[in-house]
């Protein structure tokens, strides 16, 4: 039998980790929660790898930068990042879309291409105006 | 625990070395040191070598630089060992020399950190020095050392009503040291009139990272330094006549979250001031008690910051103190008497041990004309490791 499931294309996401003892949320996902002690199993097999719960939307931008000195791989003349927080209290850094950012705007976390590599697209945060 | 002091120090020039190899300029360093300590002949004494390196493997192409710079300098068969703790590497090294000594496990040690850095290109050197950064949640993005600073730097601006202006002074204020130092590598004075007052400003000095400017921000050095270790109850203190030994009073380390996003406040440096309490406590001193100090300024806005995280200035009042003169040479609390990293540079792996190089300089009045410190009794250098995820601080005292 032919699993035709894993040619289906999704949404590229970018996702917090649920602690499956204390329901504590992470970002990036830590191998034991700071709650409760938790061990986390990315594999599955001795422990659980936890409850992936996808993370964006409405966020508050807390700071910003306007980097001109790029490392290697980004080919641009400069790119912006921000840090966010979001509804649920988790916060991101990410790339910022936004050419005149102002600490406490309210923006929009989509993921989109952060950076591309031969044989891959690198996927992360991408903070926006709301639509 | 036995004490520990410091009995040879040696220190290449910082800037573009690109010409020599990694180990070359850790071995000159090194024998440096040998002679400053007055032991070249009998180097032997040494039962242990720490070295300091972030990037051998990956931009200089090679593995195994403990053994190879034991081997380099005759000092077979002492003990070799490489650690590598990011931006921090050196005062690490030192720690774990101390704390070999304070055991009582060896009495003589030697610590060299280096790093050649400018064997790559711009471009490659700050993706390299960005592999420090979370991979996933970070480095993907294209964040920076200089990006999480930047962003450090507004939120520090908008909460204590810090100016460019103000950062621009700190700069002043180190490149006059790092004038008279012969190891900077940038050993030119800039005034506030051509970075930031003048007209022809924003070309000299334009954004990198913004708030921070070209100014604001650490050059990208190569360079080496060492130091000469031993117990001071050892019967080869007899060997290190030459030079009057200084003591390792205090030593402290602490580590933060990996992810700058993940700390409640992103303007609390809380592995600063840990690590700084435990250095203070192990020397039984407060804040008030230390005569000058070495802040890791790979951005200025990292020594204000770190001047007040370890109980120098309140909060948000170090900007006051550079406006006071409080922090140059002459002043109350000479900060960065070396240049700093600002001007002196940044060779990763070696700044943590140049730190306390110029620690020992200063205690022994053997600074350059200019940038001597009035009698001081206690320095203290704060190495700060990645975004501040892992800070070491040494606080060296006059025997």
């Amino acid at each position: 039998m032919v699993d035709f499931s894993v040619y289906e294309l999704k949404e590229p996401e970018v996702y917090a980790y649920k602690c499956p003892d204390c329901g504590a949320l992470y970002y990036p996902v830590p191998m034991i929660c700071k709650k409760c002690s938790a061990r986390r199993d990315p594999s599955g097999v001795i422990f659980s790898s936890w409850e992936q719960v996808p993370l964006g939307g409405k966020c508050k931008l807390l700071t910003w930068t306007r980097v001109y000195a790029l490392p290697e791989g980004f080919d641009v003349k400069y790119l912006l990042f921000g840090i966010v927080e979001f509804e649920n209290g988790l916060r991101a850094s990410g790339r910022l879309l936004v050419d005149d950012p102002r600490i406490g705007m309210e923006l929009d976390g989509k993921v989109g291409i952060v950076k591309e590599v031969v044989g891959e697209d690198i996927y992360g945060f991408m903070f926006d105006l709301p639509d | 625990m036995r004490k520990v002091a410091i009995v040879g120090i040696g220190h290449t020039v910082f800037g573009n070395l690109s010409e020599f190899e990694l180990v070359d300029i850790m071995s000159f360093a090194s024998g440096n040191a040998l002679e400053d300590a007055g032991i070249l002949k009998d180097r032997k004494i040494i039962e242990q070598v720490f070295v300091a390196n972030v990037g051998g493997g990956i931009i200089n192409h090679q593995t195994g630089i403990a053994s190879s710079l034991v081997s380099r300098i005759d000092l077979e068969p002492a003990m070799a060992e490489l650690v590598e703790n990011g931006p921090a590497s050196g005062s690490s090294a030192v720690k774990a020399g101390f704390a070999a000594i304070a055991s009582g496990m060896v009495d003589v040690v030697m610590v060299t950190g280096g790093e050649l850095m400018r064997t790559v290109t711009g471009w490659k050197g700050t993706d390299f020095v960005a592999m420090l950064t979370h991979p996933e949640a970070e480095y993907n993005y294209g964040l920076t050392l200089p990006a999480f600073a930047g962003m450090f730097t507004r939120l520090y601006m908008k909460k204590y009503g810090l100016t460019e202006r103000d950062l621009a002074m700190v700069a002043v204020k180190d490149h006059e040291n790092g004038a008279k130092n012969p190891y900077s590598h940038v050993e030119i004075p800039c005034t506030l009139d051509a970075i930031h007052d003048g007209e022809n400003a924003n070309v000299v000095n334009p954004y990198i990272a913004e708030p921070i400017r070209l100014y604001g921000a650490c050059p990208v050095s190569d360079g080496a330094a060492t130091l000469i270790l031993c117990a001071s109850d050892s019967p080869k203190m007899k060997f290190f006549t030459k030079k009057e030994p200084v003591l390792i009073t205090g030593m402290g380390a602490a580590t933060d979250t990996h992810c700058v996003h993940n700390r409640k406040d992103p303007l609390e440096l809380t592995a600063v001031r840990l690590s700084a309490e435990k250095a203070l406590e192990m020397a039984g001193l407060s804040p008030e008690d230390i005569s000058f100090a070495e802040l890791h300024d790979a951005f200025v806005i990292l020594e204000l910051a770190i001047s007040e995280e370890v109980g120098f200035f309140e909060k948000g009042k170090a900007k006051e103190a550079i406006k006071e003169g409080v922090t140059r040479i002459d002043g109350r609390l000479p900060i960065n008497t070396s240049g700093g990293l600002k001007s002196k540079g940044h060779p990763l792996g070696a700044t943590g041990v140049s730190q306390i190089f110029e620690l020992v300089k200063q205690l022994r009045g053997e600074a350059e004309e200019g940038r001597q410190v009035k009698d001081p009794e206690h320095g203290m250098a704060v190495n700060f490791g990645g975004f501040g995820n892992n800070v070491v601080t040494t606080i060296c005292s006059k025997e």
